[in-house]
């Protein structure tokens, strides 16, 4: 334990050494002063909420609508087996930026939706709909055949198989890549910019255009994604560790 | 045990699997079916046990009409044993036994972990019980899947080839655990390829090849079999 966080220590001070390097050979040195950044320090906490509610939200939705396209995916009917592989193909070959804003200028507002927040939301929930889709193949795909059998000689009525075995199964496979999923949400977030969503990016760029202090506002925008993001990333991977190494030595709980 | 069954016949794919089986046997704790692969003998024990239902014809266990029973009920009556262990593998060996009793057959929580205990401490798998499945080796796993299975008290139990998942010495620990079965007169048909132990297991024997029962009879058909069929599937199974 000791040791690792020597080595941790060592791989930060290298970052370290590097980040003063960098600012030791940026030009206006002299004129860095993250304080021009921090007089809209009120807008940018809204902007820093906005964009963990937006990605909270945009994770709910995507996971139904995930689920809503698996369902069509993998119907026993070709023509929604088709309009899901459709939607596929359109994601997967679309920059979520463009999609964005496709989602916003012809569905949106035609619409009359005029909430350009709600519409973020939607339109990142529906790119990551064909994502959220793939783990439920995989998750659903971990419980074979035979578990289903075994459900329907005990008895099971189709509330209890997916109450007690098949949903808490799904959802041990299914957190860790959620939660990975949601990084990626956070920072897909800040696409949203382009159809003027007040998120963390929107917010800094505001300050930016006003001060000119574009090197202090990336370096914010970095540390203040990294402050969301690398938590998130840390929790899959322990995730994903707690999960393998249970599956060979954990004892679930503890006997009667 | 009775059980009747009349011009049984099942397919699968226009394929006929099951090809008018008759078969009546009364007073028959254990039953073997024995054969050789695509004899139709573990679609039988599927049908006896309403995993599918029958394309034509009757089965009656202990003169009821099975396909007249509901399955739900039925499943409470009747355990199964398949040929690899189908415990839920985020479940304990405990939780394992224990939902099944609290959840579809209502049995209190303290009620239930006695029952799965005791039947556990029987099995001398009760050091076991809080591992997860994969925790387990296989003959462990299919010992707790016929301990689960045991635990609701049924009053016939199928087990298809549940050894043949396995190499041959864990083969002999879940053997052992069915010659146990037998000891304590639980009532089971078990299909198997185990020709020794199903003569020592067995009471009642059924041979099937291509989809009809060729030979039934007491154990003694396997030392003094009457039919090519089952003479020639006896040589080749002790042909070491």
């Amino acid at each position: 334990m000791k040791n690792k966080i020597l080595n941790y220590l060592a791989a930060l001070s290298i970052y370290g050494l590097l980040a003063l390097l960098i600012v030791y050979m940026y030009p206006s040195r002299d004129n860095f002063n993250l304080g021009n950044i921090f007089k809209y320090h009120e807008i940018i906490i809204n902007g820093f909420f906005t964009t963990i509610l937006v990605s909270v939200f945009a994770l709910i939705f995507s996971v139904v609508f995930g689920f809503l396209l698996y369902l069509l995916t993998t119907s026993k009917v070709m023509f929604l087996k088709i309009m899901g592989s459709i939607f596929d193909d359109i994601v997967f070959g679309s920059p979520l930026v463009v999609f964005v804003g496709v989602i916003f200028y012809f569905i949106a507002v035609p619409l009359g939706m005029n909430n350009r927040l709600i519409a973020g939301i939607i339109a990142l929930s529906l790119y990551m709909a064909p994502y959220m889709k793939n783990l439920f193949v995989g998750a659903m795909e971990s419980i074979d055949d035979l578990q289903y059998q075994a459900m329907k000689v005990f008895g099971f009525t189709t509330f209890q198989k997916y109450r007690y075995i098949i949903f808490p199964q799904l959802l041990k496979i299914m957190l860790p890549p959620l939660v990975g999923n949601l990084t990626f949400i956070v920072k897909g977030s800040s696409l949203l910019y382009f159809i003027s969503v007040d998120e963390l990016y929107s917010t800094i760029d505001t300050a930016m255009a006003n001060t000119y202090a574009v090197v202090e506002g990336y370096l914010t925008l970095f540390v203040l994604y990294l402050f969301i993001t690398i938590p998130l990333i840390r929790a899959t991977r322990y995730m994903e560790r707690r999960i393998s190494n249970g599956n060979q030595n954990r004892e679930s709980e503890p006997l009667i | 045990m009775e059980i009747k069954i009349e011009n049984l016949n099942h397919s699968y794919d226009d394929k006929l699997i099951l090809d008018n089986i008759n078969i009546e046997l009364k007073d028959k704790n254990a039953v073997a079916l024995i054969g050789p692969s695509g004899a139709g003998k573990s679609t039988l024990l599927r049908l006896l046990s309403k995993i599918e239902n029958q394309d034509s014809g009757q089965i009656f266990i202990d003169k009821e009409d099975i396909s007249l029973k509901n399955s739900e009920e039925y499943y409470k009556e009747v355990g199964f044993v398949f040929q690899a262990h189908t415990l839920f593998p985020h479940l304990n060996v405990l939780k394992n036994i224990t939902l099944i009793l609290e959840k579809v057959h209502n049995v209190s929580k303290v009620d239930a972990k006695k029952i799965a205990f005791n039947l556990l401490k029987k099995f001398d798998l009760h050091e076991h019980a809080s591992k997860l499945p994969n925790q387990l080796s296989g003959g462990q796993s299919q010992r707790v899947s016929i301990v689960r299975s045991l635990s609701i008290n049924p009053r016939l139990l199928f087990l298809d080839e549940p050894t043949s998942a396995l190499d041959p010495v864990l083969t002999q620990e879940v053997l052992n655990t069915i010659l146990k079965l037998k000891d304590e007169h639980m009532k089971f048909i078990i299909v198997t390829h185990e020709i020794l132990f199903a003569k020592k297991a067995a009471d009642y024997i059924i041979f099937m090849d291509q989809g009809k029962i060729v030979e039934h009879g007491d154990v003694s058909i396997l030392d003094n079999p009457q039919t090519n069929q089952l003479k020639q599937f006896l040589s080749n199974v002790f042909v070491w």
